[in-house]
């Protein structure tokens, strides 16, 4: 029995060592890759890069039960490459929500102003970057690749896009290589410290990571997304997520699944450009027709709270049509129709606008 | 709290032995997209990379400035995790 007791003592304190030793280890093995990936062949980028302005500015109109809301936004983003492995990157979300009060009246309402992103990244060798700062977390795709208004398909956001979403304070690995001929993988993972909420300011600490693998002949991706709350509950939220374009056609079909103590739902969505039509081919090849469904389930927080955090209050399906007409490149008008079925009342959702992507270069265009 | 260090010396590892493998193909192998020299074919290349890895999120845009399009190819392999032959071809193509 003391034997036991003993080596049981032992064992423990040999675990506790362990565990000690464990943030060392880490910490050494990170600098050995480090030191050992500046020793690779780190090319520079065949042109010098240099610092851009770049961005959205869009003007949509959109009637949701009846409620005309004038929504005018622009994002601009500033890129500052410093070197060949460093980028300063920034978006800034200026949003005017205009509508008339309840007695009639004006157009009025705020101006919500945003620090999507603030970010430094340094490309440490073709595995790994490394960022720091605020970033947008990387919880599924639409939040980081999808959001951009000349990007979106359908301007009305998906119903589940608040969860697990809004910006991260910290730091990031991220990266993404060929695993083979076939398949590239591509991973985040993160550590933030704060947070700012959806509603204003919350703190909060989290990780998380995101996995997925991109097979380039198929031209199919999927992945899986996740995030642990630090503090109080300890909540996880778990994300799913598929993008598929299949080479023969010009389609686009997109997905994402998310369950959280939040809330659960999905949506999926395809666009089609009318390219192969054989009739008004000059106008056809600009358009885009595009469809979402998509369906929310309440968590176990109050509608109360769900609704302060951008979700629906109760369970929510929704359909969304669009017609997209690509002017010219990065100005684009965009229509959709959707409409909303829930416990608290179905209504519909017209949305028509124009959206403009813009690039300013902010130094000497020609090659070095 | 404590299972962080566990997940990122993981990481470290599985990253190491693929850097590692990696280095080790390249001393013996010479990867035919990445040392083309014929521009064509690294234009016909750049094309399929920019379909498949662009392609996934918005339709191709116009070409800008090469140093514009550099720095927007290098945001582009933070943003979307583009491999680094990928946003070389891609650079290549979208600057010719």
């Amino acid at each position: 029995m003391g034997l036991q007791l003993s080596y049981l003592y032992a064992h423990a304190g040999l675990l506790r060592r362990w565990r000690r030793a464990l943030p060392q280890l880490a910490a050494l093995s990170l600098l050995t890759f480090f030191v050992r990936a500046h020793g690779y062949a780190q090319t520079a980028d065949p042109e010098k890069p240099i610092p851009i302005l770049s961005g959205t500015a869009g003007f949509l109109t959109s009637v949701t039960a009846g409620q005309t809301l004038l929504d005018t936004q622009i994002n601009p983003v500033l890129l500052l490459p410093l070197g060949n492995r460093w980028l300063v990157e920034s978006r800034g979300e200026f949003e005017g929500k205009f509508q008339r009060p309840p007695g009639g009246g004006p157009f009025g309402g705020p101006v919500d102003k945003h620090l999507d992103y603030l970010q430094v990244d340094y490309i440490a060798n073709p595995y790994v970057t490394i960022t720091a700062g605020r970033f947008l977390t990387p919880f599924g795709i639409f939040n980081e690749r999808l959001y951009p208004e000349w990007i979106r398909a359908l301007q009305p956001d998906p119903l589940i896009l608040p969860i697990a979403t809004a910006s991260s304070d910290g730091a990031m690995l991220r990266g993404g290589f060929a695993v083979n001929a076939q398949a590239n993988l591509n991973y985040a993972a993160y550590v933030s410290v704060t947070s700012i909420g959806v509603n204003g300011v919350e703190s909060e600490r989290h990780v998380g990571g995101r996995l997925g693998f991109f097979f380039p002949h198929p031209r199919l991706e999927i992945g899986a997304s996740w995030q642990k709350v630090l503090q109080d509950d300890r909540k996880n939220a778990v994300g799913f997520h598929v993008a598929w374009q299949p080479p023969a056609l010009p389609l686009s079909v997109h997905s994402e699944f998310v369950r959280s103590n939040q809330g659960s739902g999905y949506w999926i969505e395809g666009a089609y450009r009318l390219s192969q039509a054989h009739f008004w081919q000059k106008a056809m090849r600009h358009t885009e027709v595009v469809a979402r469904s998509q369906q929310f389930f309440n968590g176990n927080i109050t509608s109360d709270t769900a609704q302060s955090l951008g979700l629906p209050g109760a369970n929510t399906r929704e359909a969304d049509f669009g017609v997209n007409y690509f002017v010219k490149d990065g100005f684009k008008a965009v229509s959709s129709y959707g409409r909303q079925f829930s416990s608290a009342g179905n209504f519909n959702q017209w949305t028509v606008g124009i959206v403009y992507r813009f690039l300013v270069p902010l130094g000497r265009e020609g090659t070095p | 709290m404590r299972r962080i260090p566990i997940l990122l010396f993981a990481l470290v590892l599985v990253l190491t032995a693929f850097a590692r493998s990696a280095n080790k193909k390249e001393a013996t192998a010479v990867s035919p997209v990445v040392h083309a020299t014929d521009a064509d074919t690294m234009r016909a290349q750049g094309e399929q990379r920019f379909r498949a890895n662009c392609g996934r999120c918005h339709a191709a845009p116009q070409k800008f400035p090469p140093r514009a399009m550099a720095t927007v190819v290098r945001h582009m392999r933070v943003r979307a995790t583009i491999t680094e032959e990928d946003m070389r071809l891609v650079l290549f193509y979208m600057t010719q």
